[in-house]
């Protein structure tokens, strides 16, 4: 750790937590997130292990919370007294100042948010639900394996609301095998109609290692032709901002005000603590990530030891390069004033050959104090942000 | 050994009529190998040739037989077969007094039988025809040998019928070539002269060369004189391939053996060279043969992550075995720093970068082949140029004239349209149809040889259900409306990708390779405009369209590591293309220019 990461972490405190709680009642397989099916007696342990890890991050960070996000797979999946007893802890870490304006999340499958896991969810300090909906097909959602029906994502939303979570966001997927523009659209319509808060629209990708990517190579589902995707996505930021919903970076739309602040802390170069399997997290200057197995987490945090399996302290340099790719995400952009303030260079030095020939091609444009992506740029985000890293 | 007991002959035959198996089978009938010593064709050395089933480099053995309780020694020269090689038929044939000629009988004459026939004759050498493989299914060996007679004029006579393979008809053949082959003339009283008409490189003993001695005797401890060369060495060993290497103390007239001399490299050598005496030299040289002359030429740059000084060395290796592949240093702007290397063929081509690769684990990126042009200069002069890059200004020059090739054809009488066809579209002129029985057919074409570089053969053999096959030999140049296409890649020349074409092809060809192009260039952050220009008049054009998509939609819930590390991947892929201007050309893209054309 150099003076200046000791400073940082002397002086500003981690606003965000991440908890991955790996179990699921079924594998889907599109899935690359660290998951396993979801077995009773595991939970307990895994529990002790998740508020053992906060607990000594705790104490070895100054903590200012203002996001909690509890992913997974489906953290829903917990036995309510479990899942009581994670988010009672994951609440205690924030200061009773600040717990009005928290922002809180738990991921969910539209079959497993039942009037008592909501309950449970309203009375541990959540505000915001993430729903996987992913399609509102029954045909496509066999082909993602999901196992909910279309009908049961109102319900969850009902459920949620009816408890007293007024901040939903819906999941989507576009670019599924044998999904047509018109299905994707029809997707959008049943979403908008449900009337959520926040929408994350993903493009299906073929992670390496997944059961989809292996149907895939071995010719039993055919990939979405990349102009069709294009054209999906093309459709996704039209039909959304129609509807009152802005996008606000590559992949996600809200109503005014309720933009995700958690996963805005990612792309704004914030800290945060990753606990739990596979988790990832970004403290004084180290981002690093969790071992991706259940066992060996506990077995290194009854052990005493750090269930690191990634440690990465960035150079300065790197780390400016990695901060203007995840500001590039969103539609503020790289924000320049910010960026010399927190990097001590200009972007527009570092970066001048690649904002050159980006405004250039029309993919990047100055306004504002901000390099922001143009329309056109966001289609092809990856290769113009491959041009500020390294 | 008496003279007249000598006989010095080589096997000529066509491509997989059984020659290096009839070599095998005399070698084993004179007892020279134990049949538990046989090896399938003694005398090919290299892996490669076993693989490709050819023989290329020339080799020598002797064999001590007894006819009939009367002692001979056959001394047996290999010949490659395949037509890049023809240069070394024509060394090995110059050291011989006969040769067989090998026809297999279920196939009959084929065009190298008749380019070797043909050189045989040429070299004024006794030829047995040896009908092979009788016991075949399909063997029809009178119809065969009657083909040889009417097809090559040649005596069949003293025709053999043989399977080399069973050994029938080997005791009889043996005989023959006691009887009809003449034994060697020549004097052991003159002065040495010594025809070097094969080397090879040793890794332990240097340079091993082959030499017949033609008058006089060669002795070990002798200084010797490489008359052409006109340099000195002592002879250290001195024998005989019995097929093993058998140390002798002397060679004498009509003999043939091998001799090392602490000569360093293949380079010192000229194969075709005369041996002499220092002492008591020969008054003139043997009439020598050609250099070998490199027809086909291409460059090699290093691929992937090798680098110029390990191709230079790989190639600096490989040259000390094949003496007859040139090198020298090039660069291309697309390509960067490589080699220009000239070959006897596109056969050669092949073998020389797969050894680079196999025997150097060298990889390499090649350029499409090209042949030798003379350009006639306008004050006069004339320049030879074997690369498109590297013609003069087109106000400099006069005309351009290409190197034609005399094509032998032997093809099934019911495809000779077809190949007409296939001639026509290759700028071939028809020479001449001999019909060699009532279903096969010689054709006689003239053709440019840059139009057979390539595919012809393997159009040639597809076009005649693979019966087809095919001769050529260099026949001169010509003058022709020649124009150098090079191709555009958003706007900018790639060196590496130009071709000399005839005008008439140039538009065909140049849409050809803009599609093929298509096909391997990534699309890119904006249109890729692809264009086929003679000079500056561009004659064919495509378009990549830009990348529309390119976006990971997740951020993996924070692990932007994980993000980071793809995305640089996806960078680093790019590393290994070649950048033209602002497009990133992958590798194989310098091959589209060798694709046949559709």
């Amino acid at each position: 750790m150099d003076r200046n990461q000791k400073e940082l972490s002397r002086q500003s405190p981690v606003g965000s937590i991440y908890v991955h709680v790996p179990f699921c009642y079924a594998l889907c397989g599109y899935c690359d997130f660290y998951k396993e099916l979801y077995d009773r007696q595991s939970v307990s342990p895994l529990v002790d292990a998740l508020l053992s890890e906060l607990r000594r991050e705790a104490a070895e960070h100054a903590l200012r919370i203002m996001t909690i996000f509890v992913g997974g797979g489906t953290p829903t999946t917990l036995p309510i007294p479990e899942l009581s007893r994670l988010l009672g802890a994951l609440r205690d870490t924030v200061d009773l100042a600040l717990r009005e304006a928290l922002e809180f999340t738990v991921e969910a499958n539209p079959a497993t948010v039942t009037t008592e896991v909501a309950a449970t969810l309203v009375a541990s300090g959540v505000n915001r639900v993430s729903i996987g909906a992913q399609s509102f097909q029954p045909g496509e959602l066999l082909v993602l394996e999901r196992t909910h029906q279309p009908p049961q994502v109102r319900q969850t939303i009902e459920t949620c609301r009816a408890a007293g979570i007024d901040n939903i966001n819906l999941d989507l997927i576009f670019g599924v095998p044998g999904q047509a523009i018109a299905g994707w659209r029809e997707n959008l319509a049943r979403t908008i109609e449900l009337g959520p808060d926040h929408i994350s629209a993903y493009a299906l990708t073929y992670e390496h290692g997944t059961r989809l990517t292996r149907q895939l190579n071995a010719g039993r589902v055919q990939r979405c032709d990349p102009e069709l995707e294009a054209d999906m996505y093309s459709a996704t930021i039209e039909d959304l901002s129609a509807a009152g919903y802005s996008q606000y970076e590559i992949s996600n739309f809200a109503r005014p005000g309720r933009e995700c602040r958690h996963n805005l802390a990612y792309w704004r170069n914030e800290q945060y603590l990753g606990i739990g399997p596979s988790a990832a997290g970004y403290v004084a200057g180290e981002r690093y990530k969790n071992v991706p197995n259940s066992a060996q987490y506990i077995e290194a945090i009854a052990g005493g030891r750090l269930p690191r399996i990634e440690r990465e302290v960035l150079p300065p340099d790197q780390r400016a390069r990695e901060a203007a790719m995840l500001a590039l995400r969103l539609n503020e952009g790289l924000i320049f004033a910010e960026f010399a303030a927190r990097h001590g260079q200009r972007a527009q030095d570092i970066f001048a050959h690649a904002i050159e020939k980006h405004v250039s091609l029309g993919l990047l444009r100055v306004e504002e104090g901000a390099l922001r992506l143009t329309p056109t740029g966001r289609f092809v985000a990856d290769s113009v942000v491959a041009d500020f890293l390294a | 050994m008496d003279p007249s007991r000598i006989r010095n002959f080589c096997i000529i035959a066509h491509i997989d009529h059984g020659k290096s198996t009839l070599a095998d089978r005399l070698i084993q009938s004179s007892g020279a190998v134990s049949d538990r010593e046989m090896k399938e064709q003694l005398l090919d050395s290299m892996d490669l040739e076993r693989e490709r089933g050819i023989t290329i480099k020339a080799s020598a053995v002797t064999l001590d037989v007894d006819l009939d309780g009367q002692p001979y020694m056959f001394n047996l020269i290999d010949t490659p077969g395949h037509v890049d090689f023809h240069y070394e038929v024509s060394r090995a044939l110059a050291a011989c007094e006969g040769a067989l000629l090998v026809v297999d009988a279920t196939q009959g004459v084929q065009a190298q039988t008749v380019a070797n026939a043909y050189a045989a004759v040429g070299a004024d050498l006794h030829i047995i025809p040896v009908v092979n493989k009788i016991d075949l299914p399909g063997a029809m060996p009178e119809d065969t040998a009657i083909e040889v007679e009417h097809v090559l004029g040649i005596d069949t006579g003293h025709v053999q019928f043989v399977s080399a393979k069973s050994g029938i008809g080997i005791a009889e053949l043996m005989r023959a070539i006691a009887k009809v082959l003449p034994p060697p003339t020549g004097s052991a009283s003159e002065p040495l002269q010594g025809l070097v008409f094969d080397a090879i490189y040793d890794e332990y003993r240097g340079v091993i060369c082959y030499v017949r001695v033609v008058n006089g005797t060669l002795r070990k401890g002798q200084k010797i004189l490489l008359m052409g060369r006109q340099r000195h060495y002592y002879v250290t060993e001195l024998g005989k391939l019995r097929p093993q290497m058998m140390p002798v103390d002397t060679l004498s007239v009509g003999e043939v053996g091998y001799v090392v001399a602490n000569i360093k490299t293949l380079k010192d050598v000229t194969v075709g060279d005369t041996i002499t005496d220092v002492n008591a030299p020969a008054a003139t040289a043997l009439p020598g043969y050609q250099p070998p002359q490199q027809m086909v030429f291409c460059d090699f740059y290093p691929a992937g992550g090798e680098d110029y000084s390990e191709l230079r060395e790989a190639l600096e290796k490989l040259s000390l075995n094949d003496s007859s592949f040139t090198f020298e240093p090039e660069h291309s702007e697309a390509l960067g720093f490589g080699f220009r290397c000239g070959f006897l063929g596109l056969l050669h081509m092949d073998i020389v970068q797969e050894r680079l690769e196999r025997e150097c684990g060298v990889e390499v990126v090649q350029t499409a082949p090209s042949v030798t042009y003379e350009v006639l200069m306008t004050d006069g002069s004339v320049q030879r140029i074997d690369a498109a890059g590297d013609l003069p200004a087109p106000d400099k020059v006069e005309e351009i004239r290409e190197p034609l090739v005399e094509v032998q054809m032997i093809v099934p009488a019911d495809c000779v349209g077809n190949i007409m066809k296939l001639a026509e579209q290759r700028r071939g002129e028809y020479n001449r149809t001999e019909y060699l029985s009532t279903q096969r057919v010689m054709l006689t074409y003239m053709f440019p040889f840059n139009e057979i570089l390539y595919d012809f053969y393997d159009k040639l053999k597809s076009l005649t259900r693979g019966y087809g096959t095919m001769d050529y030999h260099l026949s001169g140049y010509r003058s022709g409306e020649l124009v150098k296409l090079d191709i555009l890649v958003g706007g900018k020349a790639v060196d590496a990708l130009s071709v000399i074409v005839h005008r008439s092809n140039a538009e065909r060809r140049g849409r050809r390779v803009l599609q093929r192009l298509k096909e391997e260039i990534d699309r890119h952050l904006f249109e890729v405009v692809l264009q086929a220009a003679i000079g500056t008049k561009v004659i064919a054009r495509e378009s990549i369209k830009p990348l529309r998509k390119n976006v990971t939609a997740k951020c993996y819930g924070g692990d932007v590591t994980r993000k980071r590390k793809l995305l640089e991947k996806q960078k680093e892929g790019k590393k290994r293309m070649k950048t033209v201007g602002r497009v990133d050309i992958p590798q194989e893209a310098f091959m589209t220019v060798l694709e046949p054309e559709e």
